[in-house]
């Protein structure tokens, strides 16, 4: 068979096919813990005191030298000094990546809040990440470039540079023996994460999944973005801003325990009522400019939750502060809510704490979760003039709020676009 | 829906063995390992020996043309040529891939020429460091540059993991077939070597050969093809003791699905020391035969799960019997499954 195809025959605006077809199961999965890690904090208290204060978290990066990037600013978490691991040798911890101690941080609220001290019963855990732990990737790569001898201490960067391999330092830190399945789908990893997990327990292949995302800051992939030019110069986003200049690097985890309600044993915080996710073909990093394919996620994981767009009362955006990004996203909700978009609050959280690239979709998953438990909105902050392509209820001030469900929309480099709707929990 | 109610309609590959899976299937039955070579290292003399297995260059005719494929990365194009040869095996036009279609996409390393090059340039000046190439260090990067090649703008994913994870990604896949999310599901894992990951090998066992390459696997719901009718695991482990302790017990639960005379794809190297549990574990039956694809292709790391199966699925067409592929996995669970006619 001959496979050469020339560029004439693919045209993709031609070949757009309509296989996003949203699961009929309409299975309410509850949330009965939830853990966050961000630079605004450590743990749900700590975000949320933050986020009513209408607080940011940027400051100058000490990771690696900046001093020839553009940006020099980042949402930083200060990670406790003492050791994160109990059950691990102190000579094993030294290859645990910083992602993968504040996912561990994540998981260890995230049982608490529902009463767990062990993941005994879970069966499974679906993770996002979108670099893993390319420090140590990096280190790998400095070592090697310096000394073509043979370094036996590789073995260990080699080895725990694999993201599957840094889950199984959670997993032994619990006694845990079960699946991972670890989602890289750039900046919408978290929310595919999550999505995954709630449609494994709507399919009947598992009970109780843990899943969430996470990503550290690492020097590669701080000077892609600025290479880029996406990192705002001055350290500020300005999410729908019409001056936006670009986003802000962060870094964080955020988990969530999902459960089928015949096997909750513990109070449920809210539920994942819907999920989505498509394809935007129309750029390596650049989204559709009508964002179609973020029209077709609101749509679908919306009538999976069995809602009208009139019922979302929040919504997380994307948001990064990029010129492309907004506009397409805005334009994307105004498709999407029709006549209701100017009654729908939205948000970047991403003014306060930065891009979380693949923990992004799950911590702004729980901000979702937090504002449902709250009954109040989070900010887009750094706004001086709303961007024209605004037509909905953007929320510049912590405010507080009625609302039962709120969407988060995620999008990624690759076209990867996700959009999870939550549900408040009744008491 | 379980896994085996889907069926493989078709399959594709590019390996150290050629651009095809007719190309891995003639050289894992000739069971001679193929030729390797030194793995150069850039600018540098390496004063220890680090071999590797890179695939061929490419045939004029399996070169897709498309404007994201100009500057994609080998993975990239390893990826589009197994997944049209699995989309012309099943029958379609390459052309004009079947609606509804999903792309679930496996791999351990990634984009590593890319990642390294651009890193490279970051360490010498990240101010002229390339913008272009950036976008191409994303581990989704391939799927994406599929997706966009094929006009597949539904259920698009990357898993990472060891190479077995393509057991993961295929659960997953037939659950996105059962629940309708797609109509048909193109499973692709993927790896492209570099000198990094080559010299990475080395670490785990001195004799371990690097390789690269993609299997692709077209999945339907119906219509004619080998099914995955067992699926044995995960059965997840801590430490390499662990993982010796368990194999025998993946074996037995496997061996206890089937009868008859089978063949058995392993995952042997050559390398006794890494081998042996999983040869031992094996060892309590006769085989019609035993195909070893890393002991003749190289480790492909993250493809090498894909290209058991792609080997898997055309010996299950040619002998009509039952299948077992062997995927003890290298640091956190071991899979094992039986293909059937």
């Amino acid at each position: 068979m001959n496979t050469c195809v020339s560029s004439s025959t693919f045209h993709t605006t031609n070949l757009i096919q309509s296989s996003l077809v949203p699961l009929p199961l309409r299975q309410s999965i509850a949330i009965t813990g939830a853990g966050i890690v961000s630079p605004l904090g450590m743990g749900w208290q700590a975000n949320e005191v933050a986020l009513a204060a209408d607080r940011t978290a940027f400051k100058p990066v000490e990771l690696f030298d900046t001093r020839e990037f553009i940006a020099k600013t980042a949402g930083v978490v200060d990670l406790p000094a003492e050791s994160l691991f109990r059950r691990i040798p102190a000579h094993k911890q030294t290859y645990c990546d910083r992602g993968t101690r504040m996912l561990l941080m994540a998981i260890r609220e995230a049982l608490a809040q529902s009463g767990r001290q062990s993941m005994d019963g879970i069966d499974a855990m679906v993770i996002g990440t979108s670099a893993g732990a390319m420090p140590l990737g990096e280190s790998y790569f400095e070592h090697a470039r310096h000394d073509s001898g043979r370094d036996p201490t590789q073995l260990s960067r080699a080895e725990h540079y694999q993201p599957q391999r840094q889950m199984s330092s959670i997993a032994a830190e619990f006694g845990w023996r079960g699946p991972v399945i670890i989602v890289s789908n750039a900046c919408a990893s978290g929310a595919n994460a999550i999505g995954w997990a709630a449609d494994m327990i709507r399919s009947g292949r598992a009970k109780r999944v843990l899943a969430g995302g996470y990503d550290a800051i690492a020097r590669l992939v701080f000077a892609g973005f600025d290479t880029l030019r996406a990192l705002a110069p001055s350290g500020i986003p300005r999410p729908f801003d019409a001056q936006r200049d670009g986003l802000a690097l962060g870094e964080g985890a955020a988990v969530m325990l999902l459960e089928a309600e015949d096997v909750r044993q513990s109070a449920a915080l809210g539920n994942i009522a819907g999920y989505s996710t498509a394809t935007d073909l129309h750029h390596l990093t650049q989204p559709d400019p009508a964002g179609k394919a973020a029209i077709r996620t609101m749509t679908a994981a919306c009538t999976q939750a069995g809602v009208s767009p009139a019922q979302i009362g929040y919504i997380n955006s994307h948001g990064t502060g990029t010129p492309f990004n907004d506009v397409a996203e805005a334009a994307a909700i105004a498709a999407w809510a029709g006549d209701a978009v100017s009654k729908i609050p939205v948000s970047s959280t991403k003014s306060a704490m930065g891009h979380l690239l693949g923990g992004a979709g799950a911590v702004e998953a729980v901000i979702c979760l937090m504002a449902l438990q709250g009954q109040w909105l989070p900010a887009s902050l750094n706004v001086r003039e709303i961007d024209p392509a605004v037509h909905f209820d953007l929320v510049r001030q912590f405010r507080r709020a009625s609302l039962d469900y709120a969407l988060t929309n995620s999008f990624g480099f690759g076209g990867t676009n996700a959009t999870l709707v939550l549900q408040r929990r009744f008491a | 829906m379980n896994v085996s109610n889907i069926c493989i309609r078709g399959v594709g590959a590019v390996s150290s063995a050629g651009w095809s899976a007719a190309a891995i299937h003639n050289a894992v039955l000739a069971g001679i390992p193929l030729p390797s070579k030194t793995c150069a290292r850039p600018g540098d003399v390496r004063n220890w020996p680090c071999e590797s297995r890179f695939a061929p260059a490419s045939p004029p005719e399996k070169i897709a043309r498309h404007p994201r494929l100009r500057r994609s990365s080998a993975i990239t194009r390893y990826s589009v040529a197994a997944a049209l040869e699995a989309l012309a095996d099943a029958g379609h036009d390459p052309a004009a891939p079947p609606p509804g279609l999903g792309i679930l996409f496996v791999m351990m390393n990634g984009c590593v020429n890319y990642t390294g090059r651009f890193f490279h340039e970051v360490l010498e000046n990240p101010a002229q460091a390339s913008p272009m190439i950036f976008p191409e260090t994303v581990f989704n990067a391939p799927a994406s540059h599929l997706a966009s090649f094929l006009g597949v703008d539904g259920a698009v994913s990357t898993i990472l993991g060891s190479p077995n994870s393509i057991m993961e990604a295929l659960d997953t896949a037939a659950f996105w077939i059962g629940s309708g999310i797609v109509e048909d599901c193109l499973l692709i894992a993927a790896e492209e070597c570099d000198w990094l990951s080559a010299e990475g090998l080395t670490y785990y066992h001195p004799n371990h050969i690097a390789s690269e390459g993609a299997g692709a696997l077209l999945l339907s719901a119906c219509g004619d093809g080998p099914r995955v009718s067992e699926m044995i695991g995960p059965l997840a482990y801590l430490s390499w003791q662990e993982r010796c302790e368990l194999l025998p017990d993946l074996a037995a639960q496997t061996l206890a699905k089937f009868q008859g005379p089978a063949t058995l794809i392993n995952d042997s190297t050559g390398i006794h020391k890494i081998d042996r549990a999983e040869i031992a574990a094996w060892s309590g039956r006769p085989w019609d035969s035993v195909l070893s694809p890393k002991y003749v292709l190289g480790e492909s790391m993250g493809a090498s799960g894909a290209l058991q199966l792609v080997l898997g699925t055309l010996a299950v067409r040619q002998t009509q019997q039952p299948v077992v592929i062997s995927m003890p996995g290298s640091n956190t669970a071991a899979y094992a499954c039986v293909l059937t006619p």
